[in-house]
């Protein structure tokens, strides 16, 4: 417990020097205020450039919310993917977890601090960019009630987990960022693609991302999702401790 | 008591064997020196003993507890310096010492305390800056501090002087010998002059075994010749020493150069009684004559060949 204590303190020092957590920090909130403006303005700023088009339908504050869950579940998830890819093997190349180890310190504690540090900074960026989404986007419309707008967010989230954990067994199996990266895209094209398969595609946590949206719009109900979610949340845990179940027997 | 034992050890990677049935024992309070060339497998040995690489086969024991791959309850009784040690270039040595005790779970005026004595002990005291701007001796240094903040039983160092300058290696030497009364160091090295300054027990290391072990003075008086040095003024001298009947049958085992003749034996005591007589017989007078002490490197020499 010390150690692990010790690790989660390091690792967030680790991600303050590196400008990692600032960097996705910017990220996330320029998505958040983004996509409201994007999507109010977008309309007018394609007339003032091509005068000929004509605009059949006014902007609607969905419009906002699934520009901002696109943004986040694409670009956001990636950034945040491709920063942490090298959480592991950054520390193998150099040994510097040589002498952690050799303290005494336990392979679950680095795994686990590891995924701690990335899941806390996940949350604060994610939750910053989801307030400035909900704030930019009454303030646009003018309209604060938005149906499920917070259970939309807390699914997409929790999706967020999983592919943290999927990143954390790359990490672990690849001494290379660079495949680590490659591992966790093929993961999710993976979920994505078994999200086509009808019997079992109510089940996969992949209409967490891709359907979240929807309880805005009032076309799904919180019900659909509780399975997916669950089954998110089993597929996380697992994914860690697959993880720390190969790091012990990772040479280091 | 033995603070390590290893036992009928086996490694391999992939068909080439790195050891191959090691035995070695580390006697409490010593420092023993670990000799090998360059891949001879002392880096192999230990990263065996400290749990990051798995054996083969055989047994390793700490403090009389057995060493498991993955595991770190035995590394409690050991500090560690890898060959070339790698930090947190973003902490300082105060900052990297601090994360380092809680690891270790000391309480944070512990961590002050040992951390302000251990960094004054290797000379790193007030240096405030980033380790990513240390030179090598300092991180080496640094290592050692971060090695001892456990009161480790056993202190164990992959070549500790090997990369460094003369000034820095001496630094190293000095910092392994005033801890040597309250530590045991093993030391693994193929500087032959840093064993014979400060250690006191010594394994060789060949194809994968020890070839010697022991004290260093049992180690020099078990293996390697006694040699006898002579120098002459002029060639006749030499040729005319030579042909004496006593003299002969030792140059079975000599070298020769120039006016120069080395004559090896184990019973160096009966050489110099013929070779007196001989010189007193003939009245040839020497330039020179010397006994020569066997070095580790002549012993070494002869355990790689």
């Amino acid at each position: 417990m010390n150690g692990y204590i010790a690790f989660v303190k390091k690792e967030f020092m680790e991600n303050m020097k590196n400008y990692r957590f600032f960097i996705l920090f910017a990220v996330f909130l320029i998505f958040g205020i983004m996509s409201a403006f994007l999507a109010k303005f977008t309309p007018e700023i394609l007339s003032a450039l091509a005068a000929d088009m004509e605009m059949t339908s006014e902007p609607i504050a969905l419009d906002a919310w699934k520009q901002f869950y696109k943004n986040i579940s694409g670009v956001g998830f990636s950034a945040f993917i491709i920063l942490f890819g090298s959480c592991l093997s950054n520390e193998y190349s150099k040994g510097t977890l040589v002498l952690m180890v050799t303290k005494g310190l336990s392979r679950k504690a680095v795994i686990l601090a590891k995924y701690t540090a990335a899941a806390v900074l996940m949350t604060i960026c994610y939750w910053i960019g989801y307030t400035a989404a909900y704030g930019y986007t009454s303030l646009l419309w003018n309209d604060t009630s938005f149906t499920n707008a917070a259970l939309a967010a807390v699914l997409l989230w929790i999706s967020g987990f999983l592919y943290l954990s999927i990143l954390m067994i790359g990490c672990v199996i690849f001494r290379q960022a660079f495949t680590s990266i490659l591992f966790t895209g093929g993961a999710a094209a993976l979920i994505s693609l078994l999200g086509m398969i009808e019997p079992i595609a109510e089940f996969n946590p992949f209409i967490l991302t891709s359907k979240n949206v929807d309880l805005i719009s009032g076309e799904a109900i919180p019900a659909e999702f509780m399975i997916p979610a669950f089954i998110s949340v089993i597929l996380t845990i697992w994914g860690l401790a697959a993880a720390i179940w190969l790091f012990n027997k990772k040479q280091l | 008591m033995n603070v390590l034992t290893i036992q009928n050890v086996s490694k391999s990677f992939g068909k080439q064997k790195i050891i191959d049935n090691l035995n070695l024992s580390v006697p409490e309070g010593s420092v023993f020196g670990f000799i090998g060339k360059n891949g001879a497998g002392k880096t192999t040995t230990m990263k065996m003993v400290l749990g990051l690489l798995q054996p083969d086969n055989g047994e390793i024991h700490v403090c009389n507890e057995p060493v498991c791959f993955g595991q770190t309850r035995t590394n409690q009784y050991i500090g560690y310096l890898p060959d070339v040690p790698e930090f947190y270039n973003y902490m300082t040595p105060i900052q990297y010492l601090k994360l380092c005790g809680e690891i270790i779970g000391l309480s944070s005026i512990e961590i002050s305390k040992r951390s302000r004595e251990l960094l004054t002990l290797v000379g790193l005291n007030g240096v405030t800056k980033q380790i990513g701007g240390f030179s090598r001796g300092m991180k080496q240094r640094l290592g050692i501090a971060q090695a001892l903040l456990t009161e480790p039983k056993l202190l164990i160092c992959d070549e500790p002087t090997s990369a460094l300058d003369p000034v820095g290696r001496k630094e190293i030497l000095d910092i392994l010998y005033k801890i040597s009364g309250t530590t045991t160091v093993l030391f693994s090295t193929h500087l032959l002059s840093d064993v014979e300054r400060i250690c006191d027990h010594a394994a060789f290391l060949n194809e994968g075994k020890t070839a010697v072990t022991g004290t260093l003075a049992e180690i020099k008086a078990l293996h390697g010749h006694d040699s006898l040095r002579l120098e002459f003024s002029e060639d006749k001298d030499l040729q005319l020493f030579k042909k004496q009947k006593l003299i002969e049958p030792l140059l079975l085992h000599s070298q020769e150069t120039n006016r120069e003749l080395i004559l090896h034996s184990c019973d160096m005591v009966s050489v110099q009684k013929s070779l007196f007589r001989v010189l007193a017989e003939t009245g040839i007078c020497p330039v020179k004559i010397e006994l020569m002490e066997p070095t580790l490197e002549s012993l070494f020499l002869e355990v790689v060949k």
